[in-house]
C-alpha cells in the first residue's frame, strides 16, 4: 500500500473538479447528439485519460460499456500512431473505431482531443458512442449477425485525424457523410461528440493550470492508489483459491454446423491475496460469424464492471471512483484464438451478449463465496435495427429490449432492465411513434416467468411492435435456447422468444439473432424478454411474498 | 393596501414575516415548529406576529405557505392508495421506466418504482383505447364500460386516488378527461387526475409517474391544506391562503390541491425569490443564491430573464422523475451539521451525512460525537460560542475540540489544520455545484453577485465566492428566514404547456397562435377566479424547440403579440450559449408554453436603520484563516448587525453576528451594510 503523495484536501478537491468534468461532458453530448441511441438510450460515454492512457474518471449517466473502453481506445491509436510514425499535436481530434486496435467494436466511435500544458502532452478526452449506421451491408449497426469478417462490418477508422492542428479533415468528413446511412443523424452526433470532448479537453487544461501540473499528477496517482486500495480490500476479504463457471450463448440455433450453436464461456477465477486472476481458457474457438468478444473494450470490461459491481456494490460501499486503479489488482488472460480473444480479422460487430454472459458467468462463478452480493442468472438484452426509405433518404432506429436481473438474497430479482456491463434506457413510445412509421402495440412484465425461488428471478418484458409501412429489421440477441440459471436451489428462468404476427395464421418464431429481413404494413413483431433465476428454495418463500404475487399477477 | 403574511415551515422552527403595505413596515418571527399539528405553530406565531405589528388577525389580507407536505409524503413513503387506468397493453410503463438502473454499479440495488410503486399493479388497470401521433386521431376508441369496472374494481379495493394515464394523451386529452369524469361518478370522494391535466408532454414514463406522484401525495395535501385554512379561519384570519409552488409562483388552494405535485420543492423555491428580492433591493440582478442549512446547500440562478428553471428531464423527487415546471434548485448535502471523515480507502470526505438537527454539531452539546462543518468553524473562532442565535444558544468548545482531534489524528494532521480541510473541502464541494450552474450553462460567475442566506451561508460565501470569481457577496435583511419573506415577494403564476412537433418550413403559425391564446384564456380564467383583473395579469408566452432529431429542447421566449416563423431564429443563439455551437439544421418546435402572472403588492423597500461601529464591536477575537504558508491568526473584531453603520465600510478579516446566522469577512474582503438592507461584501483583490 502506497502512501499519500499529496495532502488529502487538495486530492479531494483536485477529484471532485475531474468528476464534474467528465458530467458536464456526458450532460452536453446527450443533449446535444440527434440519433435516439444517444439522446434517449445513453450509449454513450465520457472520460478523462492522463497521458499514459490512464482513466481518471467517466460521466455518470453514460452506460459502463461507453466510458470504461475509453482508455482501450487512446493505447490502440498510440500503437496505431507508432506504426505510422505520427504524433499528437495541439488541436488535433481522432477518430477511431478500430476493435483490434482497443475499440470496443465497431459501431462505437471515439473521438479523443489530447491535452497539452505549456507544449507538453498531459491527457486526453475522450467520448465514445454508438452510431446509428456506418455503411455496413443492411441497415444500422446492430443485427449485422451474418458479417463473414471484420470488413463486412462497415467503415473503420483507425487512429484518423479528423481535425488536424485545428484544421478539419473535409475529406474523411465528406467519406463518411458519402457512405453511411442517414449521414445527417450520423455526422450530428459525430459532431456533438468533437464539442463535448473539447469541452472536457479545455476544463481539464484549466484544472492543470489551476494546481499545477505536478500537483495535479500527484492528485491523480492518490486518487487511482485509493481506488486500488479499496478493491485489494475486498479481494483480500476472500479466501484463496479458484472458482469456475460456464454459461452457453445460443449463438446460431439454426447452423448446420455444430461449431456455430451453443458457444461455451468458460470463466476461473483465482484469488491470491490481494489480486484475482480471471482466465477464460475453455471457451470456444473464434468463429467466422460475429459473437467473437474484442479482448481489449469488450471482454475487459465485462470483467471488470462485474467485479467493482459486486465487491464494490455501490449500494452497500462508500462511492469510489472509477479509474485506471481499480483494475491494477485484476489480471484476465484469454487464450488467442477464442471467443473472447479473437484473431484478427474475425468479425466482431454482434459481441454484445457475450460480453454479458462473461459478467454473468463470473459471477456465478464467485457466488459461492459472496453469496450476500450476486444475483441469479440474468437475462440480456435484445437489439433490433428498424428501417425504410421516406423522402428518397433512410430512417434507421435502433431499439434496445431489456432483459431481467436474477434474484438476490433477500431481494427479488429486478424487473425488465438493462444488465450486468450496459445500462442504457429504452425510447419513449411517445417518441418512437412521432418518429418513425411503427405503432408500440405492448409495453409490459411477462407474467409468471420469473425463476421460482426463496426470492423470485426478475421478470422480462413483453414488447410488440407493429409495421405501418413495408420495413426492414434485424434482430442481435441472445437467450432464446438457454436459460438464466437459478442459484441455491432457485430455479431457472425463462428464455426469451421471438414471434412474428403472433396469434395469426403467419405467426412465425424467430431465432434470436436474424440478419436484415423485410415485413409489410400490419406484420407485428412481439419481443419476450428472458426472465431471471431465482435464489433459494421455492418451497421457503415468504406466504406473504407469494401472496402478493398472486394479487400483482406476477406469480 | 394589504397586510400579508409569509409563514415556511421547517422540521425545526416556523418563520413568519408580516408586511404592512399601509404602515410600509416589516415584521419577523420565528418559533418551534409542531409537526404532529404544523397549523398549531402556524396560527400561534402568525397571532404573536400580529400582537407584534399592533394589529387584529382579521386585518391579514393573504397568508402565503411555503410546505414540504407533499415533499415528506413522497421522501418517507406515505401516501394514498393509489389506482392507475391506463391504455391496454401498458399496464407495467410505469414499473419497467426507463428499463435503466438507477446506479451503474450495484447487484444488490433497488429501482424505486418497482420497490416501491405508487400504485400496486394489481391496482393498475387497462382499457381500450388507443391515439396515435401526430394529430392526436383516435385509433382505438373509449372502452366506457371498462373504465367503469375498473374504477368499480378499484373501489371495491379501498383505493382513495386514481390516476388516469392514457398514450399520446398530451396531443388528444379527450380520452383521459372523460375516463376521469367516469371515475368521479364512479368514486365521488376519490382524488382523480389525468396525466395530460398536469402536464401535456411527451416520455409517458414520466408523465404517468409525475400524474401517480400527484395521486399519492394528492388526498394527503388536501386535507394538511383544508387543515391549515380552518385553523386560520378559526383564528380570525379572513385572507386567503396561497400556497408557493416549485415554479416560483403561488397558487390558491384550490389550484394547489387539484395539482399537489406542483408544490414538491416549495420551500427552497421560496429561497430562491427571497434571495432574488434581496438582491433586487440593492439592484443586483445577475444573482447566485446560496442557501445553506444544517444538512443542505441550495443554489439557485438569477438572471435579467428571471430564476432559472429545471429542465423537466433533470428534475427528480425522491428517486423518482417529475414532469412539472420547476426552479432550478440545486441541492448538496453540504451543511453546518455534515460530518467530516475519513472513509475505509483513507480519503478524506466531509458530508453528504448529516448531524441534522439532533443531535446536532458535537458543539451544540446535545451528545454529537462526529466532527461536522459548525465544530470546525467554532475551533478556527469563525463563530462566537457565547453569542450562537444571538445569544440564545451557548457553543461548546471543548466538545467541538474533542471530536476533530481524533479525525486529525487518523489523517497525521493539526487538529487546526484539520478543522481547517474541513472547510477548504465543504467549500470545494459547494463552488463545484454552483460551477455546474453557472460555466456550465454558460454563465460567467465574475458577472454574479452571491446571496448568502441560511444558517451557514454566510459563514461559507465569501471564501466561496473567491473560488469562482464572484466579486461580491450580499446577506440579505433577514438570512435566516429568507423563505418566508421570498413568500411574499412572489406573484400569483401558473403555467401551462401543450406538446405541438411542427418542423421549420413547416410551422402553422395560426395553430401555434390558437394553442397560444387557448392555453393564456385558461390562465387567465384561473387568475380572474384568484380576483386577479387583467389590469395586473402578465403573460409570456414560449415555445421549447430543438434541431430536428435532438431529443432535449431548449426555452425560446416568444415577444408578445401574434407568433410567426421567423421568432424561432432566435433558437440558434440560445444553443451556441448552452452547448458552445449553433447548428445550420432546421427547427423543431416541440411545446407551445404559457405563463400567466398576476401581480400584487410586494415589499419593495426596508425601514434602515443605521449605527456605528464602535457600539456594533461586541468582542476582539483570534480567528484562524489560511495564508500562504499555512493557518494565520488575526485578530478579528466581532460585529452586531443591526449596529452596523450604514455606507461606511469596514475590512476583513471580521466577524458579524446576526440574530440567526454569523458572516464571515475573511482577509482581502470588505464589508459594508447598504442603505437598501443587504450586508455586501466585496473582494479587494484578486484570488
Amino acid at each position: 500500500m502506497s502512501a499519500a503523495r499529496l495532502d488529502p484536501v487538495t486530492t479531494a478537491v483536485i477529484a471532485g473538479g475531474l468528476d464534474s468534468i467528465a458530467v458536464e461532458m456526458g450532460h452536453k453530448l446527450a443533449r446535444m447528439s440527434y440519433s435516439s441511441i444517444i439522446r434517449e438510450s445513453e450509449d454513450f460515454g465520457c472520460a478523462l485519460c492522463d497521458a499514459d492512457a490512464n482513466q481518471l474518471c467517466e460521466s455518470v449517466q453514460s452506460t459502463p460499456l461507453q466510458s470504461g473502453p475509453i482508455p482501450g481506445y487512446v493505447q490502440g491509436i498510440e500503437r496505431r500512431f507508432a506504426e505510422l510514425g505520427l504524433g499528437w499535436r495541439p488541436g488535433d481530434v481522432v477518430i477511431h473505431n478500430h476493435p483490434y486496435y482497443g475499440a470496443s467494436h465497431q459501431p462505437d466511435v471515439g473521438l479523443i482531443v489530447p491535452v497539452f500544458h505549456r507544449g507538453e502532452l498531459v491527457g486526453f478526452s475522450g467520448t465514445t458512442a454508438h452510431h446509428l449506421d456506418l455503411g455496413a451491408l443492411t441497415p444500422g449497426t446492430c443485427g449485422i449477425v451474418d458479417a463473414g469478417d471484420a470488413y463486412a462490418e462497415g467503415l473503420h477508422f483507425n487512429a484518423l485525424k479528423i481535425e488536424d492542428e485545428g484544421r478539419p479533415n473535409e475529406v474523411l468528413w465528406q467519406l463518411i457523410r458519402d457512405n453511411v446511412r442517414a449521414p445527417h443523424l450520423v455526422v450530428g452526433d459525430m459532431e456533438a461528440q468533437v464539442t463535448a470532448a473539447k469541452i472536457g479537453a479545455e476544463r481539464m487544461a484549466e484544472l492543470i493550470a489551476h494546481h499545477g501540473l505536478e500537483t495535479f499528477r500527484l492528485a491523480c496517482a492518490d486518487v487511482m492508489d485509493y481506488s486500488d486500495r479499496m478493491l485489494r480490500r475486498e479481494i483480500a476479504r476472500l479466501p484463496d483459491g479458484t472458482y469456475a463457471a460456464e454459461g452457453l450463448l445460443d449463438g446460431y440455433p439454426d447452423h448446420p454446423d455444430p461449431r456455430y450453436r451453443d458457444l461455451r464461456i468458460r470463466v476461473a477465477v483465482t484469488v491470491k491475496g490481494d489480486e484475482l486472476t480471471v482466465d477464460l481458457a475453455g471457451t470456444s474457438e473464434q468463429i467466422d460469424l460475429p459473437l467473437n468478444m474484442p479482448f481489449v473494450g469488450t471482454v475487459d470490461l465485462a470483467v471488470w464492471v462485474a467485479l467493482r459491481s459486486i465487491l464494490l456494490d455501490t449500494d452497500t460501499h462508500d462511492p469510489v471512483p472509477t479509474n485506471s486503479g481499480l483494475f491494477r489488482a485484476i489480471t484476465i488472460t484469454a487464450p488467442e484464438g477464442c471467443l473472447a480473444n479473437p484473431r484478427f480479422p474475425a468479425p466482431t460487430i454482434a459481441r454484445f451478449s457475450g460480453g454479458n454472459l462473461v459478467a454473468d458467468t463470473l459471477m456465478r462463478a464467485l457466488a459461492p463465496i459472496l453469496p450476500d452480493a450476486v444475483s441469479a442468472g440474468t437475462g440480456t438484452l435484445r437489439i433490433i435495427s428498424y428501417s425504410g426509405l421516406r423522402d428518397g433518404g433512410h430512417w434507421v432506429y435502433m431499439d434496445i429490449h431489456e432483459g431481467s436481473y436474477g434474484a438476490r438474497r433477500g431481494k427479488d430479482g429486478m424487473d425488465a432492465v438493462d444488465t450486468l456491463y450496459a445500462n442504457t434506457r429504452n425510447n419513449p413510445i411517445e417518441d418512437i411513434e412521432s418518429h418513425y412509421p411503427l405503432r408500440v402495440t405492448q409495453y409490459e412484465l411477462r407474467e409468471g416467468s420469473g425463476g421460482a425461488g426463496t426470492w423470485r428471478g426478475g421478470l422480462g418484458s413483453i414488447r410488440e411492435i407493429e409495421f405501418l409501412e413495408e420495413t426492414g429489421f434485424s434482430l442481435e440477441g441472445e437467450g432464446s435456447v438457454w436459460r438464466p440459471p437459478g442459484l441455491f436451489g432457485g430455479e431457472d428462468g425463462t428464455p426469451g422468444r421471438i414471434l412474428l404476427n403472433p396469434g395469426t395464421d403467419r405467426e412465425e418464431e424467430l431465432p434470436s439473432k436474424f440478419p436484415y429481413r423485410k415485413a409489410k404494413a400490419g406484420d407485428r413483431v412481439r419481443m419476450l424478454g428472458p426472465s431471471g433465476g431465482g435464489y433459494g428454495p421455492a418451497a421457503e418463500r415468504d406466504p406473504a411474498a407469494a401472496e402478493a404475487d398472486r394479487a400483482d399477477g406476477v406469480a | 393596501m394589504s397586510r400579508v403574511v409569509g409563514v415556511d415551515i421547517g422540521g425545526t422552527f416556523t418563520d413568519l414575516m408580516l408586511f404592512d403595505q399601509m404602515a410600509g413596515a416589516v415584521h419577523v418571527h420565528k418559533v418551534p415548529s409542531t409537526p404532529a399539528a404544523p397549523e398549531q405553530a402556524m396560527v400561534e406565531g402568525l397571532v404573536e406576529l400580529c400582537r407584534m405589528a399592533g394589529i387584529g388577525p382579521a386585518a391579514v389580507t393573504g397568508v402565503f405557505h411555503g410546505t414540504t407536505v407533499a415533499t415528506n409524503a413522497v421522501l418517507e413513503f406515505e401516501g394514498a392508495e393509489v389506482g392507475l387506468i391506463t391504455t391496454r397493453g401498458f399496464r407495467d410503463v410505469v414499473h419497467i421506466g426507463r428499463h435503466q438502473r438507477p446506479q451503474h454499479y450495484s447487484v444488490v440495488q433497488d429501482i424505486p418504482w418497482q420497490a416501491r410503486p405508487f400504485a400496486k399493479r394489481r391496482h393498475r388497470h387497462v382499457v381500450a383505447e388507443r391515439i396515435a401521433p401526430p394529430t392526436g386521431a383516435v385509433v382505438v376508441p373509449l372502452a366506457e364500460d371498462e373504465v367503469r369496472a375498473a374504477a368499480e374494481a378499484l373501489r371495491a379495493d379501498g383505493v382513495g386516488a386514481v390516476a388516469v394515464c392514457f398514450l399520446f394523451s398530451y396531443l388528444n386529452p379527450a380520452h383521459e378527461e372523460r375516463a376521469a369524469q367516469i371515475v368521479r361518478e364512479v368514486m365521488p370522494d376519490a382524488f382523480v387526475t389525468t396525466s395530460a391535466g398536469i402536464v401535456p408532454q411527451f416520455r409517458e414514463f414520466e408523465r404517468f409517474t409525475t400524474a401517480l406522484m400527484s395521486a399519492f401525495v394528492g388526498p394527503g395535501t388536501g386535507r394538511y391544506l383544508e387543515r391549515l385554512d380552518a385553523a386560520l379561519k378559526g383564528a380570525g384570519v379572513e385572507g386567503e391562503l396561497h400556497v408557493m409552488m416549485s415554479s416560483g409562483g403561488v397558487a390558491s388552494v384550490r389550484a394547489a390541491a387539484e395539482r399537489p405535485v406542483t408544490l414538491l420543492l416549495s420551500g427552497p423555491a421560496a429561497g430562491i425569490l427571497g434571495g432574488q428580492w434581496a438582491g433586487a433591493l440593492s439592484g443586483r440582478d445577475r444573482l447566485i443564491t446560496f442557501d445553506v442549512g444544517g444538512t443542505s446547500a441550495d443554489i439557485g440562478i438569477v438572471t435579467p430573464d428571471g430564476v432559472a428553471e429545471a429542465s423537466a428531464r433533470d428534475t427528480w423527487v425522491g428517486g423518482y422523475p417529475l414532469l412539472v415546471p420547476m426552479l432550478d434548485v440545486h441541492a448538496i448535502g453540504a451543511g453546518g451539521g455534515s460530518i467530516a471523515f475519513v472513509d475505509e480507502g483513507g480519503a478524506f470526505r466531509v458530508g453528504p451525512r448529516s448531524a441534522k438537527a439532533r443531535p446536532g454539531p458535537a458543539c451544540y452539546g446535545h451528545g454529537g460525537t462526529e466532527p461536522t462543518i459548525s465544530d470546525a468553524h467554532l475551533v478556527l473562532g469563525r463563530l462566537d460560542p457565547e453569542r450562537f442565535l444571538g445569544g440564545r444558544m451557548r457553543l461548546d468548545r471543548a466538545a467541538a475540540e474533542a471530536v476533530i482531534a481524533p479525525l486529525a489524528g487518523e489523517l497525521g494532521m493539526d487538529p487546526l489544520d484539520a478543522a481547517q480541510g474541513i472547510l477548504t473541502i465543504a467549500n470545494a464541494n459547494m463552488a463545484r455545484a454552483i460551477r455546474s450552474r453557472t460555466i456550465e450553462k454558460g454563465h460567467d460567475p465574475r458577472d454574479f453577485a452571491l446571496v448568502a442566506f441560511g444558517g451557514a451561508g454566510p459563514l461559507h460565501a465569501a471564501e466561496v465566492a473567491e473560488l469562482l470569481g464572484v466579486p461580491e457577496v450580499l446577506v440579505p435583511p433577514f438570512p435566516g428566514i429568507t423563505s418566508a419573506n421570498g413568500l411574499l415577494t412572489s406573484d400569483l403564476k401558473y403555467d401551462l404547456m401543450r406538446t405541438v412537433f411542427m418542423v421549420e418550413g413547416a410551422v402553422d403559425a395560426d395553430r401555434v397562435n390558437r394553442e397560444l391564446d387557448e392555453l393564456e384564456a385558461t390562465l387567465r380564467g384561473w387568475l380572474h377566479a384568484d380576483g386577479v383583473d387583467d389590469a395586473d395579469i402578465e403573460v409570456q408566452r414560449a415555445l421549447d424547440c430543438r434541431y430536428v432529431g435532438q431529443g432535449y429542447e431548449l426555452r425560446v421566449p416568444l415577444a408578445p403579440g401574434p407568433f410567426a416563423a421567423a421568432a424561432l431564429e432566435r433558437f440558434h443563439a440560445l444553443h451556441a450559449k448552452e452547448y458552445g455551437k449553433a447548428h445550420g439544421d432546421p427547427i423543431e418546435i416541440v411545446n407551445a408554453r404559457v405563463t400567466a402572472t398576476g401581480r400584487r403588492p410586494t415589499v419593495d423597500r426596508l425601514p434602515v436603520p443605521s449605527g456605528d461601529l464602535a457600539n456594533a464591536l461586541v468582542a476582539t477575537r483570534p480567528v484562524r484563516f489560511p495564508g500562504p504558508a499555512g493557518l494565520v491568526a488575526h485578530d478579528a473584531p466581532f460585529y452586531e448587525r443591526p449596529h452596523l453603520p450604514v455606507g461606511a465600510a469596514f475590512p476583513g478579516p471580521a466577524i458579524v453576528l446576526h440574530a440567526d446566522t454569523t458572516t464571515v469577512v475573511p482577509p482581502g474582503w470588505s464589508a459594508v451594510a447598504d442603505p437598501a438592507g443587504n450586508l455586501i461584501l466585496t473582494r479587494e483583490r484578486a484570488a
